[in-house]
This record gives C-alpha cells, sequence and structure tokens, in this order.
C-alpha cells in the first residue's frame, strides 16, 4: 500500500522526462501507473466486499502517535477506485488536450502527484498523515489552477482556491489534534469505536466546528462555494479530475470517514443538512444562470457536494446508502461532461454555449458520449444517475422540507444537463471561432468510457452494490450493512413514492429547460447584489487584512527611534508594575529625612541642575559638560558616604567619558529642532515616569533587610582568604574575577569590531554610494525620517 | 603566604566554548599574514573551527556536568542548542563567502566575528548563573551591532547598526538592574539556587516584589533579543539593512540563543512563579504573533516580510517556553522539546530562505523586492524549489519540518492548559500562510522581470543546499530530531 501511493510521486518525478523522450505518448504511458492501480485495487475487491479491511502500518512520529499507516476498506476502496480510474483517463485526455504545449510533462507530473496525494487521503488510517496529504492536494491543486500562468485571472483564483481550502486546512489541522486528544489516539480505525466519548465530550462541538470548516472549504459547501467556479480558470484535464470527481469530495470523504466518531447527533444533522441544502439550492440555481459551460458544470458540482453533505447529514442508512451511490455516479458523469466540454472548447474555440449549437455532425462521439452522460446526470433510466435519484428521494422521504430541497435541487439539474448536452448538440450549427472537427481518439476515450461505465453501471446495478456500494455504505455506517441496488425496485410503498417524485421532477425539469431564458432575466437582475454575496466578503476580508497590516505598520513600525525607545520602556513599566501588583507586595517607602546633611542636599540640587541643564542644552558640547556635572555628583555622593575607591572610579570614568564625548561631538553637527513639542511633552512624560519606577524600586530595595547578607560576607573574607584589604578591587579580581574577565573579553572583541568598520569606513572606494539611499522604516520618506532624536 | 588554589576545572564543560573562542584568537593572528586577496581562507578556516568544536561535542552527549562554580553547565539541552549554533555558523560563513567580496566587505575580522558571535551565543545556552546570561547576551550583541553595520557604504546598514545599539544598550540595562533585584531578592545569582529558593517559599513579601520585577526586567532583555514585541522594534529595520548572511544569523542563531538563555532562565530559576509569568508572556505571545504576521502581510520588500516572519516566529516559540514553564510534568516535558524542535526546523529554514536571497543579490544592487523573486521557476529551478521549500516550511505546511515545529508547539500549548492561546495560533498561522505562498506564487506564476542572477558559487551552493535538505529532511524523517530533543531535561525535572 505505501508503493502504491509512493510510486505516484515517483511517477510524477519521471513524467518530464518521459514527456522529453516520447512527447507524443506521454500522457498514454503516464496513465499506465494509475492503470496499474487500479487493477491492483480492483483485485482486492473480493477481500474488501467480504467484510475485510487491510491495513499497513509504519511508525512516522512514535512521540505524536502519529504513523504512515493505511487501511482500505469499502469507502476507500470506492474513492481509491475512483481516483485510479478518471485518472487513468484524465492522464490520456491531457496528453491530447495539451499536446503542443511545451509545459505538458510539467503538467503531468503535477497531476501524478495530486493523485498519489489524493490516494493518500483516502486510504490513510492515520489523522495526521491524512492531513499531510490534505495538504498536498491543496498544494498541487494550487499549482494546477494557476497553470496557464500568464492569465491574470488564472493566477487570482489560483490563490483565492489556496486561501480558502489552505485556512480550512489549518483548521481541520486544529480539529484533528483536539480529536486526537480527546479520544488519546490518531489512528481512525482506534477513533472509529469510540465515538461515544467524543460526542459526550464537552469538546465535541469545537471539534465538530473545526472539522466542519475543514471539510466545507475543501468542498465548496456555501458559503465557502465561490473559489470552484473561479477555479475553472484550470486546463479542462484539471477540473474533470480535482474539482469534479476527486478533490472536491475529500471534505465529502472526511465527514463519511468519521461519520461513526462524530455523525449521529442533533447538531451534527442539523449543520451537514442545513449547509448541504443551502448549497444544493444555489449551487443549482446559479448553474442553470450560467452560459460558460465549464462554469454550469461547476455549479452543478458545487450542487452535487451539497447533494453529498446532505445526504451524509441525513445519516440514516437509506441517506448513507445514496451518498456512495451517489459519489459514483457523480463522478461517472461529471467527469465525463468536463472532458466533453473540453473536448468542444478545445475543437471550437468557446466554451459560451449561446455560440455554440449543432455540433453532434461534427463531433458524433463525443456528442454522443455528451448525451449519455447528460442523461445520468437528469436522471434518466437506466443511467446509475436514475439510480441515485431514486435512492435519493427514498432518504428523504420522511421530512417534507428534505423532499422539497432534493426536488426543487433535481429540476435545476435537469436543466443544467440539458443547458451542458442539448443546447450544445442539438439545434441549429453555429457559426465558432474554429471550425469543429471531431476529438483525436486520446480525448474522447475518456468521455466514452466514463459515460459506458454510467450505462453499465446502471444496468448491472446490483452487482455494483454489492461489490463496491454495501462495503462503502457500511464503513461509514461503522457496521457491516446489506444493501440492495435495484435499478427497478416496483412501485409500492417509498419506491414508488420516489418514483413519482422521479416523474415530477423530470416533467417539470423539461418545462423549466423550455422556459429557460427566465434564468437569464433571473441573473440580470440579481447582478447588483453580487458584492453582497460570499465572493464579495472574501474580497472584502482580503482587503481589510491588507488595510490592517498597512496601518498597524505605518503606526508601529514608523522608524522613530524615539518611538521605538518610548515602546520598550512604557511596556517594561507595565509588565514591571503588573508583576508587583499580581505578586500583591507592599511597597514601604523610608520616610526617615530626619538626617539629611545640608551638604547631601546640596549635591543632589546639583545632580538635578545639572540634568535640567543637559536637557535644555542646545549644544552637544554643553550637554557633555552637563552630563559630567551629573557623573560628578554621583562620585561626590560615593565619596560622603565612605566610598573613596568607588568615588574614585566614577572620577575617572567620568573623565574618560567626557574626553571621549568631546572627540565625537567635535565632529557632529548642531543639535537640530525635529520633533513638536506635543512629541516632547509625550517622551518628558515617558522619561519622567520610567525613572520613576527605577526609583520606587531602588527605594524598596534600599529598605530590605536583606542588603547584609552577601556584603558582611565579602568585608569579613577579602582580607584573609583573598588578601585585600579594598574590598571593592577584591570583588573585582577575586570574588567575581571571572565575570571581569568576561567583560574585558566582552570589550576586547567590541574593539576588534570597531577597528573592523573603520577599515571599512577608510577604504576610500565606497564614499560616492552614500548619499542616495532610503531610510529604513515602513512607509516612512526621508523628509521625515530622523534616525537618532535627540 | 598561603598557597593560592585553582579550583579544578572540568574542561568537558568549556571544551566547545574553548575550541570556539581560542580558534577565533588564532584566526585573529593568522589574518595578518593572509594576503587581502586570500581572505576568504579565513572563513574555510573558520568552517574547519566550527567542524572541530561540532566533533568535539559528540563525546560530550551525556554528560551532565558543571564547572567554574556552577556557572557554566553542559548538559544534553546545552549541547542539543551549541550543535545548533554550530550548524548556523557554518552554514552562515558558506553563504558570506562569496557574498562578502561581491558587496566588497570582505574584512578577514569578518569571520572571526561570527565566530565570537557563535561562542556568545554558546554561552547563553550553557550559563547557569545570570552573569553568564548577561555575559553571553553582552558578548552577542556587541559583535552584532558590529556586523550589522558591516556593509558599510549602505547608510540603511549604519542606521540599522546604530538603531540596534540603542535599542540593545536600553535592554541591557533593565537586565542588570533586573539581575541586582534578584541577587537582592534570594542572594544567589545562580539560576537553580535561586529556584530553591522560591521552591523552598522562603521570601519575604518585599524579596517577591524585588523577584518580580527583577524577573519582568530580565524578560525585557531576552525579549529584546529574540524580537518578542513590542521590543522587536528594532527587527525590520535591522534585518533589512544588515549584510544578508548577517540577516539570517540574526533572525536565527541570536533568536535561538535568546530563547535558550530565556528558558533556561525561566524553567529553572522561576518556575515557581509560573502561575503569575504565565498570563504575562502568553499575551505578549500572541501580541508578538499577530504584530509579525500582520505586519508582514503588505511588505513589498522580501527581506523585510522576513524580518516580521521572524518576529511572528518568536511568537510560536513563546508559546513552547510558557508551556515548558507548566506544573504538570508533561506538559513541561513538551514545551521544552517543542521549543527545540521548532528552533531547529526555523534555523534551516530560515538560512535557507535567506540563502535564497544572497544567491539574488548581485553587487551594488539589492533584489529584495517580490518582483525580484517573479518567474524564479523559469530562470533557476532549484532556487526557486529551495525558496519553496522554505516558505512552505515557514507557513508550517506539511511534508516540512516547520510543520513539525508548529504541531508540537501547539500541542505542548494545549497540553499546559492553554486552549485559547493555541486557537489564536492557528488561526494567525492561517493568516500568516498568505504571505508565504505569494512568494511561491510570484516565483512560479509570474513571468520574469528581470535577467537570470549570477551563477552561484560552490559555497553557497552547498550551504543552501544543507539548509533545504535539512528542511525536507526534518519533514519527511522527523525521528531523529524527535529523538534527540526528546532526552533533554531541563529544570527541577532534570
Amino acid at each position: 500500500m505505501l508503493t502504491a501511493v509512493l510510486s505516484g510521486f515517483g511517477g510524477a518525478i519521471a513524467a518530464p522526462w518521459l514527456h522529453r523522450f516520447a512527447p507524443r505518448y506521454a500522457g498514454w504511458i503516464a496513465a499506465l501507473l494509475p492503470l496499474a492501480l487500479m487493477i491492483y485495487f480492483i483485485s482486492l475487491v473480493p477481500a474488501v466486499a467480504g467484510g475485510e479491511a487491510l491495513r499497513f502500518s509504519y511508525a512516522w512520529v512514535p512521540s505524536l502517535g502519529i504513523n504512515l499507516s493505511f487501511r482500505i476498506d469499502g469507502l476507500s476502496l470506492l474513492f481509491a477506485l475512483l481516483i485510479t480510474g478518471i485518472g487513468a483517463l484524465v492522464l490520456i485526455y491531457a496528453g491530447g488536450y495539451l499536446a503542443n504545449d511545451p509545459m505538458l510533462g510539467r503538467m503531468l507530473m503535477l497531476l501524478l502527484i495530486f493523485m498519489a496525494a489524493m490516494l493518500g487521503i483516502v486510504i490513510s488510517d492515520n489523522l495526521i498523515s491524512m492531513f499531510v496529504f490534505w495538504e498536498l492536494t491543496t498544494i498541487s491543486s494550487y499549482m494546477l489552477i494557476g497553470y496557464k500562468h500568464e492569465y491574470e485571472k488564472a493566477r487570482k483564483a489560483a490563490l483565492q482556491s489556496l486561501l480558502v481550502t489552505g485556512i480550512g486546512g489549518l483548521t481541520l489541522l486544529a480539529g484533528v489534534v483536539l480529536l486526537g486528544q480527546v479520544t488519546g489516539t490518531l489512528e481512525i480505525s482506534d477513533m472509529l469505536t469510540r465515538g461515544e466519548v467524543v460526542r459526550a465530550h464537552p469538546l465535541y462541538s469545537a471539534i465538530l466546528a473545526l472539522v466542519l470548516v475543514g471539510a466545507f472549504t475543501k468542498s465548496a459547501q456555501f458559503p465557502f462555494h465561490f473559489w470552484l467556479p473561479n477555479a475553472m480558470e484550470a486546463p479542462t484535464p484539471v477540473s474533470s479530475y480535482l474539482h469534479s470527481a476527486t478533490m472536491v469530495k475529500a471534505g465529502v470523504f472526511l465527514l463519511a470517514r468519521l461519520n461513526p466518531v462524530l455523525g449521529g447527533t442533533e447538531v451534527w444533522q442539523l449543520s451537514l443538512t442545513a449547509f448541504g441544502g443551502a448549497t444544493m439550492i444555489v449551487g443549482s440555481f446559479l448553474a442553470v444562470q450560467q452560459t460558460d459551460l465549464k462554469r454550469i458544470l461547476a455549479y452543478t458540482t458545487v450542487s452535487a457536494l451539497g447533494t453529498l453533505v446532505f445526504l451524509i447529514g441525513i445519516g440514516t442508512d437509506e441517506a448513507l446508502k445514496a451518498a456512495m451511490v451517489f459519489t459514483l455516479s457523480h463522478a461517472l458523469y461529471k467527469g465525463a461532461l468536463f472532458q466533453v466540454a473540453g473536448s468542444v472548447d478545445h475543437e471550437t474555440g468557446t466554451r459560451d454555449i449561446t455560440h455554440l449549437g449543432g455540433l453532434r455532425a461534427a463531433m458524433p462521439i463525443t456528442a454522443a458520449a455528451g448525451m449519455l452522460a447528460a442523461i445520468s446526470m437528469a436522471g434518466l433510466p437506466p443511467l446509475f444517475g436514475f439510480i441515485a435519484k431514486e435512492v435519493q428521494y427514498k432518504a428523504t422521504l420522511k421530512e417534507p422540507i428534505l423532499i422539497g430541497v432534493a426536488l426543487v435541487t433535481n429540476m435545476l439539474t435537469v436543466v443544467a444537463a440539458g443547458l451542458a448536452s442539448l443546447r450544445v448538440f442539438f439545434g441549429q450549427p453555429a457559426h465558432t471561432p474554429k471550425h469543429a472537427h471531431e476529438a483525436p481518439l486520446s480525448m474522447w476515450l475518456g468521455p466514452v468510457v466514463l459515460a459506458l461505465a454510467g450505462l453499465g453501471a446502471g444496468l448491472l446495478s446490483a452487482q455494483v452494490g454489492n461489490a463496491l456500494i454495501g462495503p462503502a455504505t457500511s464503513s461509514v455506517i461503522g457496521k457491516a450493512k446489506e444493501i440492495e441496488l435495484l435499478l427497478w425496485s416496483g412501485i409500492e410503498g417509498a419506491a414508488g413514492q420516489a418514483l413519482a417524485l422521479s416523474v415530477v421532477t423530470l416533467v417539470v425539469g423539461v418545462g423549466l429547460y423550455q422556459a429557460r431564458s427566465i434564468f437569464g432575466r433571473i441573473a440580470a437582475a440579481a447582478a447588483p447584489l453580487a458584492p453582497w454575496g460570499a465572493e464579495g466578503w472574501y474580497q472584502r476580508i482580503v482587503d481589510g487584512m491588507l488595510a490592517l497590516a498597512a496601518w498597524q505598520t505605518r503606526m508601529l513600525q514608523n522608524g522613530y527611534l524615539r518611538f521605538y525607545i518610548g515602546l520598550i520602556i512604557t511596556t517594561t513599566l507595565v509588565l514591571t508594575t503588573f508583576m508587583l501588583i499580581v505578586g500583591r507586595v507592599a511597597i514601604t517607602v523610608p520616610a526617615d529625612w530626619a538626617d539629611v546633611r545640608i551638604y547631601e542636599l546640596m549635591v543632589a540640587l546639583i545632580i538635578l541642575a545639572a540634568t535640567t541643564f543637559v536637557i535644555r542644552a542646545t549644544s552637544r558640547l554643553a550637554a557633555v559638560v552637563g552630563l559630567g556635572f551629573v557623573g560628578y555628583g554621583t562620585a561626590l555622593v560615593f565619596l560622603l558616604f565612605s566610598g573613596p575607591d568607588l568615588a574614585i572610579t566614577q572620577f575617572a570614568v567620568e573623565t574618560l567619558v567626557a574626553i571621549l564625548f568631546v572627540l565625537v561631538v567635535y565632529r557632529l553637527p548642531r543639535f537640530g529642532n525635529l520633533s513638536t513639542t506635543g512629541a516632547r511633552v509625550r517622551s518628558a512624560a515617558l522619561a519622567i515616569a520610567g525613572g520613576a519606577l527605577m526609583t520606587l524600586l531602588t527605594l524598596v530595595a534600599l529598605a530590605s533587610p536583606t542588603e547584609s547578607r552577601v556584603s558582611e560576607f565579602l568585608a569579613e573574607n577579602s582580607a584573609p582568604r583573598a588578601f585585600g584589604r579594598n574590598v571593592v578591587n577584591v570583588i573585582l579580581v577575586d570574588f567575581r574575577g571571572f565575570d571581569t574577565m568576561g567583560e574585558i573579553t566582552v570589550l576586547g572583541v567590541a574593539a576588534i569590531g570597531i577597528y573592523a568598520l573603520l577599515k571599512l569606513v577608510l577604504a576610500p572606494e565606497h564614499d560616492e554610494h552614500k548619499a542616495a539611499e532610503a531610510p529604513s522604516g515602513d512607509g516612512v520618506p526621508r523628509e521625515r525620517a530622523e534616525t537618532i532624536d535627540v | 603566604m598561603t598557597e593560592i588554589i585553582i579550583p579544578p576545572i572540568d574542561w568537558r564543560v568549556a571544551a566547545q566554548l574553548s575550541i570556539i573562542f581560542g580558534w577565533a584568537s588564532v584566526l585573529l593572528v593568522i589574518a595578518l599574514f593572509v594576503p587581502r586577496s586570500r581572505t576568504r581562507i579565513i572563513g574555510y578556516l573558520a568552517i574547519v573551527g566550527v567542524i572541530v568544536a561540532a566533533v568535539a561535542g559528540i563525546p560530550l552527549w551525556g554528560v551532565n556536568a558543571e564547572t567554574f562554580s556552577g556557572m557554566l553547565r553542559l548538559d544534553a539541552y546545552s549541547l542539543t542548542l551549541n550543535w545548533l549554533f554550530l550548524a548556523s555558523t557554518a552554514i552562515t560563513i558558506a553563504l558570506s563567502l562569496d557574498y562578502l567580496p561581491r558587496q566588497g566587505i570582505e574584512r578577514s575580522e569578518y569571520y572571526v566575528l561570527v565566530l565570537f558571535a557563535t561562542g556568545g551565543m554558546m554561552l547563553l545556552a550553557q550559563g547557569a548563573d545570570l552573569i553568564i546570561l548577561f555575559l553571553g547576551l553582552e558578548l552577542l550583541s556587541i559583535v552584532l551591532y558590529v556586523l550589522t553595520g558591516f556593509a558599510y557604504p549602505r547608510i540603511a546598514s549604519e542606521e540599522a547598526g546604530m538603531k540596534y545599539l540603542l535599542i540593545g544598550a536600553f535592554a541591557g540595562g533593565f537586565v542588570v538592574f533586573g539581575i541586582a533585584l534578584l541577587y537582592g531578592a534570594t542572594g544567589s545569582m545562580n539560576l537553580r539556587a535561586i529556584g530553591e529558593t522560591l521552591a523552598r517559599q522562603a521570601l519575604t513579601p518585599e524579596e517577591r516584589t524585588y523577584l518580580l520585577a527583577g524577573a519582568a526586567l530580565v524578560v525585557v532583555g531576552f525579549g529584546y533579543k529574540v524580537a518578542m514585541a513590542p521590543f522587536h522594534m528594532w527587527a525590520p529595520d535591522v534585518y533589512e539593512g544588515a549584510p544578508t548572511p548577517v540577516t539570517g544569523l540574526l533572525s536565527v542563531g541570536s533568536k535561538a540563543a535568546g530563547f535558550a538563555s530565556l528558558l533556561r532562565f525561566l524553567v529553572e530559576a522561576l518556575a515557581g512563579e509560573w502561575q503569575i509569568w504565565a498570563p504575562v508572556l502568553a499575551a505578549l505571545a500572541i501580541a508578538t504573533l499577530a504584530v509579525g504576521n500582520i505586519g508582514a502581510l503588505t511588505q513589498q520588500n522580501v527581506k523585510r516580510m522576513l524580518a516580521y516572519s521572524s518576529i511572528g516566529h518568536a511568537g510560536y516559540i513563546l508559546f513552547g517556553v510558557i508551556a515548558a514553564g507548566a506544573t504538570d510534568g508533561v506538559a513541561g516535558q513538551r514545551g521544552v522539546e517543542s521549543v527545540l524542535l521548532y528552533l531547529i526546523a526555523y534555523t534551516f529554514t530560515n538560512l535557507g530562505a535567506f540563502g535564497v536571497l544572497i544567491a539574488l543579490e548581485q553587487r551594488g544592487e539589492a533584489a529584495w523586492d517580490m518582483g525580484d523573486l517573479a518567474g524564479l521557476w523559469n530562470r533557476r529551478p532549484w532556487l526557486a524549489i529551495a525558496m519553496a521549500v522554505c516558505m512552505l516550511s515557514l507557513a508550517g505546511i506539511p511534508p516540512t519540518g516547520g510543520f513539525w515545529g508548529k504541531l508540537y508547539v501547539f500541542t505542548a500549548a494545549w497540553l499546559a492548559g492553554m486552549g485559547w492561546i493555541t486557537v489564536i495560533g492557528v488561526i494567525i498561522a492561517a493568516v500568516a500562510a498568505f504571505y508565504y505562498l505569494r512568494i511561491v506564487a510570484q516565483m512560479f506564476m509570474a513571468e520574469p522581470a528581470r535577467e537570470a542572477p549570477l551563477p552561484m558559487d560552490r559555497a553557497l551552493r552547498v550551504g543552501l543546499t544543507l539548509a533545504t535538505l535539512g528542511v525536507l529532511i526534518l519533514g519527511f524523517i522527523p525521528t531523529p530530531a524527535i529523538d534527540l530533543v526528546q532526552r533533554v531535561v531541563l529544570g527541577v525535572r532534570g
């Protein structure tokens, strides 16, 4: 099984070379791989139909319970067959459709990657590894939609689908992780037995919401449906494969897979039937308003996906069976119709149905396949689509509102089927940009095979029911279940009611098709509402995010160093104050002012005066002198409180710094008044607040008795143990000598760095570059950006 | 006079540090004898030193020892991080070998300074004492101030160096004051000793005041180093202005070192006060995520975008840091593991991304605009693939290393009982995917806007390949890395 998945990735690597060496047959050769895989999966049918599930597991990240485990049961097998079977046809089709495209190799590569990833989703038995494949399909879908990247629309559509499904994917990941936490396992097969635990858990609704968002975005459910029609910018093989038959069904698959775990509750039923039903009606209603062949098909796909979600939501055995039947029938007829649409486009040069007509003479084979598929879509016997519709009606019979939804959708689907086939192949031949003739073998093979499969499945419904639908339905229900699938099940009871509904559907559907011009008028009337649709909101959210981002960077990242430092101080204030408040500590300020001497007061006043002078100074030299005063004042304080050694150090450092300052400042321009008064006031307030906090902390520290602990030890031990009488010196060179050495090293390294910079600066070659550089900071023009605001 | 007894030094603990510092000093001397045109030799020699130091660490696995009176410690935690630092240094130097002469700023001191920066990072990872942490912080910062200003003729580079220096000086001052307060409160600067004092609950209310205030100040200092909001302001300007390989080093090594020390500080010394600091850091983590990721959305300049992105990633790593302090042992251990795993994945990813930018950069012109990446797939497919892999990893999309990092961080945060934080993190991750994937779209879908870049130098190619392969290997076979981080035990649990 691992080989089955990995071979797709292997084939993908080989695809570009394949195209280089055998450009004409690349599609045919590439199709051999999915064909072989399909034969492998067919060989598993008897075992799986017998109720077996094949399992394979390889430990990937054991610590998190993540394994690369695969399990094939009825549900996986049904999907795996669709993926490989349609995959083979699509590869052949792509070979013909893009025969003259030099990038065909890349297309085949991406299609194979996608196929492997999609197989990974359906046969994974571990939610995380399934998620990994899920994301891979999102990315490959993105690349495939943007394949015709020279078109702006294609790029936009690619990005849109990526955003919608990508965000959905991450939501799903959150849901999956939660599910893992609740059940204690990530293996799906283990999880299936723990549905009770999950449904009773307080986090159930959160998990459900997250998983549903993931599934709904992927499967284009209302209100996330808009990305799918836009994704029709992709070349037709891609639309046929990803956006109708397989990838968009991944969300449906996930819901079916997790039905035994999450399903059966009221909120599950309500949300799935509501969203599914809304999607059905919206999708089919929009479908009949379109004139672009592919968009008609895309909206009916949206509607069909809605139907699947709707059926899973109903949740009865009958409904789940109907979902599986519809999955198969839809994949067959929609795959065929998309390829037919692609052939028509390819041969005539247009997809606009108002410019098409009477093509059955020019393209007889394509027309026959298209008509057959469309009959299945409309739900006429003896095709498989008829059976799908019958079981669907049977599943809805209990609730009138459900019948109503299904009825409206199916009627409109009949109209869409007519638009996609009758309108194109019958009537007056229209003048098309290219002269139409039959498509090559590679391009009619797919539609013919798929359409015939729809016919065959209808005729052999009992066998298909036993081999595929039954096992698949059993997996979704969570226990073995015999099912019966008949083309004709009589006219008594439920079967008769369903048949009656089918007849009504068809009659009204045909009537609506005759009166189809009314849909065009409705579309025109509804056009002004478009900006308020789901896509309008999507655009608004994206624009809003970008505007917020622009605003944020303008506010926060304005290039003013003053602002940056101000914010740091503010945060420090808030943080420290918060810590103090949460720590619930009382601050006691010593109130003993009695023995403050007059000369101590003098020194304090000198320091204060000098500080004010520094702030008010208009020349750099004056500011340096002022700073010197502050420093000397501090040294005096040390001297007064019997720390002559500290005082001497302070004097020396102050003097040295003052000299250095003067040397540097000498070369700098005078202060310019660059800030407004308001900015200065704000800065002053902030500075005072910061200073106040530090003062407060210092005061608190001084009031505490802990200070004596170390100083006593140091004072006592410096002479006897370190042989030094100057305690400060002993601390520096002995008790904490290692720190001193470290500091010296740091300074040494700094000196080396400065030396290197000086060498760069003094190298003459660079001077001319200096002028024309913009400042850093988001969106601040050079004139306003002051780098250092003094 | 009594004999002076030098306490025995456990050289195993200081072995890697000594190799790096010693070799850096030796290289300074050797550089005197190397002619200007052969400066590249110093770069190669620096890589040799890094490899020797990395190899020297192999027999040290399993050692759990302290030396210099418990100031320096070697354990699985610091050894893992040391290897990470050495790897990022080696890749950074490889990326620089061609870049420096192309930009006309090749000086042998550059390589020496990078080695010193590495030493600073290792000090931050190995420091078990507040003083050593401060020393490491200063050493790293000062070297980086200089390296940031190294692209001399560009004014942006000088401006960046200046801003970095001034903000760094502020942060440094806060750290010193914080350390003093912590010392006042507990009478010790040793992280474990502080933790034990806390555990005994022997503090008076006043002492608790300084402890908390001091802790807040120290967190500010480290927060600046890791570009945590709101101390992140320097990052976009500095990242943009610095020479690109230095930006790479800033965004990975320096950030990882900041987190290494922050994590050790919080877990070993302050685990007892988790209830208080966890909500504070959680709020800061959310702010960091929001500022970084939303800021990145509108950037047209890829280098700036990566700067914002790196701020955002600091937010995710903070999740792990918070979880690491959790009183619940399982969550705490998962937190430590998640921080390390995230750092490993992130290091390789970011170096790869900056490597691509370096490959595109020509002398005298910056190739950092979105438009410069347009159509890269058609011009240089391998570069485009490397960049795409890195972007996917940054966005946390499987199968890349970044995915496992995010998964680990989120589960850790969840286990630590921070459900709502995890949800916000996931939502923001979805927003972030937008700008990373926009770059992928540019490379694969837009038409080329400029001619093909210069052919790549061999060293650059090797460095870039190493980084990208690292991301992919971590993505496909994460088990070895996870096994490695699982053996790391930190704090009171150790």
